[in-house]
């Protein structure tokens, strides 16, 4: 192979990985313009603010219906509510893995025909200190 | 705004000297600073829980401590460094970090970060991070405690502690009534890790510049490389990136410790800012600590190579520390929290399927979010044929680093998959997208840093002319192709 031919395969071997490189970048960075897209929708940040908003009455309402440093154990028909329980209640009260070592036991309940997962969602005006909280109701029995 | 401040003020401001003695004439110190304020924070979640206190107060320790060591430092080393004249390509150098930096910060705000707009929350953003943060919050007695709860096992108590220490440093500066606050400081987070990677990207044409003088249009190209991978960090993660999951956020830290420390030329700055890297991916997460591992030991055989010759004990006693230093702070929390009596979750219980049915359903599982494997494979291929001479003019590292790390990293995940105890299918359901993020990022920095060469090579001055004799098998390997360039720690 010549100089010239070897400098000119190398320049088109460059342009090649350049190319190659770029489109599979440009592909991803694509990619997420699109994902972007869909979740700064108008819908989406309202179903995710209803979310947030559904889990701040969660928070509240534990605040407002146990006392402070009381023993919970957090129960639900499955356990992620569970664990939402459990989580909202850290620094208020104590969650435990025992029943029999509770003062509370906290439950989330869906409405009248409906699965607790996924949380439902509905436009009732949240009430912490009811429990109620756009969907979910806290019950808390004192054991 | 809220997330903006943290950030800026609860992590950068007390990682800002520390950033600027490693960063030195760089503008990459706009997002190593941050990193660093992270890991200090970590390293306070470890002390709060290890020693007690509160997060406040170890963290000022910690932070305090840190930033005097590095005034010292700076002190001792003044007289030689007021010798040193900064030459001409350092100034070209700094001028195009300054100008990578709006870029980078760009290309995170115009896509990515806009999903900031509304509270979106995963499922371990609740579950784990944001109690984490909240016990973290809470004080000694709070985290101790918390993680020692039975009821609290849903958490992976054992996961290290640098998001929930930014999300409790969140906590302390706007209280508890945005708790999507912990969310956006780990968005935030992730972003400034990958743009620490991104500037070593976007330093791979200061190398060449080094070489033989890099032009304008590959100067461009690793901006807009830089760029483009803060945004195809954010591309591969999906939502999990946005909802406060925290495996980009590891992912981010080790792609960056894998440019710096195995792709750019080696020199005290790449090395600290590859530790500190690793440091921060080993504080994030299980995976994290593992990866960083195999990231560390490749660090210290590429900068103490085998092949030296030398003292062996010295020799071996070198790797050692350049394997401890950066590993301490996550080994210390793994050992912190198992002498606390937690443990993984995932190996509690033998599994009752087949060795062979696990590692089918891993690999198929692992084989669906790694399709940039076979273009990075052949970038990596063409670029060896023809661009290997520039690449080793420039002191880059030998690709073959980074793919080690690569098979590194997903050997470890493929055995923790193999030898863990949950269901395998619903396992790898709701995670291989997830563990495999570093997999993918750290293959698009490989391309990307490959685009750089050969942006320079297609479009820069006449080439050829000067092109010596290929190397040798022997030269291209990496103890050889590494050598150093800097005077390196001695």
């Amino acid at each position: 192979m010549s100089w010239r031919s070897g400098r000119v395969g190398k320049r088109i071997g460059a342009t090649v990985v350049v190319v190659a490189a770029g489109v599979g970048l440009g592909l991803s960075v694509h990619h997420d313009v699109q994902f972007t897209a869909n979740v700064t929708t108008a819908k989406y940040v309202a179903g995710a603010n209803a979310m947030m908003q559904q889990e701040e009455c969660i928070y509240d309402a534990i605040r407002l219906k146990v006392p402070k440093g009381a023993t919970v154990y957090t129960t639900a028909s499955r356990f992620p509510p569970s664990q939402r329980l459990a989580e909202l209640s850290t620094l208020w009260a104590v969650p435990v893995a025992n029943i029999a070592d509770a003062q509370y036991r906290l439950t989330l309940v869906p409405p009248r025909g409906r699965s607790i997962v996924p949380f439902p969602l509905t436009k009732a005006a949240p009430d912490p200190a009811k429990g109620r909280c756009d969907g979910v109701t806290l019950k808390v029995h004192r054991l | 705004m809220k997330p903006f401040v943290v950030l800026a003020v609860g992590l950068a401001l007390p990682g800002l000297l520390p950033a600027l003695a490693v960063a030195r004439r760089s503008a990459l110190v706009v997002f190593l600073a941050p990193v660093i304020g992270a890991l200090m924070a970590a390293v306070a979640a470890a002390i709060e829980l290890g020693l007690g206190g509160s997060l406040p107060r170890d963290y000022a320790g910690v932070a305090a401590a840190v930033n005097v060591a590095v005034i010292v430092w700076w002190v001792v080393s003044r007289r030689a460094a007021s010798r040193a004249v900064p030459q001409r390509g350092t100034w070209t150098a700094l001028a195009w970090s300054v100008l990578a930096v709006p870029v980078v910060i760009a290309a995170l705000v115009i896509v990515p970060l806009r999903a900031l707009g509304g509270p979106i929350f995963g499922w371990d953003a609740n579950s784990i991070w944001t109690t984490h943060a909240l016990m973290v919050y809470g004080g000694h007695h709070e985290l101790l405690t918390g993680l020692q709860n039975a009821a609290y096992s849903f958490t992976n108590p054992d996961y290290p502690p640098l998001v929930p220490a930014a999300g409790a440093l969140a906590f302390r500066f706007y209280g508890l009534a945005d708790l999507h606050l912990a969310v956006d400081v780990t968005v935030l987070i992730s972003a400034c890790g990958l743009g620490v990677a991104g500037m070593g990207i976007a330093a791979v044409a200061d190398a060449l510049a080094a070489g033989r003088g890099a032009s304008w249009p590959a100067r461009v190209v690793a901006v807009a490389a830089a760029g483009a991978i803060c945004v195809v960090g954010f591309a591969v993660s999906g939502i999990f990136a946005v909802e406060g999951y925290a495996d980009l956020v590891w992912a981010a830290f080790a792609v960056g410790a894998v440019i710096w420390g195995l792709v750019l030329p080696t020199s005290p700055r790449a090395l600290t800012v590859a530790w500190i890297c690793a440091a921060a991916a080993s504080l994030t997460k299980n995976e994290g600590l593992a990866t960083a591992l195999v990231i560390i030991v490749a660090i210290a055989l590429r900068y103490r190579p085998l092949s030296l010759p030398g003292p062996m004990a010295r020799r071996w006693a070198e790797r050692a520390v350049f394997v401890v230093v950066p590993a301490l702070p996550g080994v210390a929390w793994a050992g912190i929290i198992r002498l606390i009596g937690v443990h993984d979750a995932f190996f509690k219980s033998a599994s009752a399927e087949s060795p062979l049915t696990r590692a089918t359903a891993t690999i198929a599982g692992m084989a669906e979010h790694l399709h940039i494997a076979p273009l990075a494979l052949a970038v990596t291929l063409a670029g060896s044929w023809f661009l290997r001479a520039d690449r080793q003019r420039a002191g880059l590292g030998n690709p073959v680093w980074l793919w080690i790390c690569w098979l590194g990293s997903l050997a470890i995940i493929f055995g923790t998959y193999l030898i863990g105890g949950l269901e395998i299918h619903g396992w790898l359901a709701n995670s291989v997208n997830r563990v495999t993020i570093f997999a993918q990022v750290v293959l698009y920095t490989e391309i990307a840093v490959w685009m750089v060469i050969a942006a320079e090579a297609a479009f820069g001055r006449a080439i050829g002319s000067d092109d010596p004799e290929p190397p040798s098998v022997r030269e291209h390997s990496p103890e050889v192709l590494d050598g150093p360039r800097e005077p390196l720690p001695q």
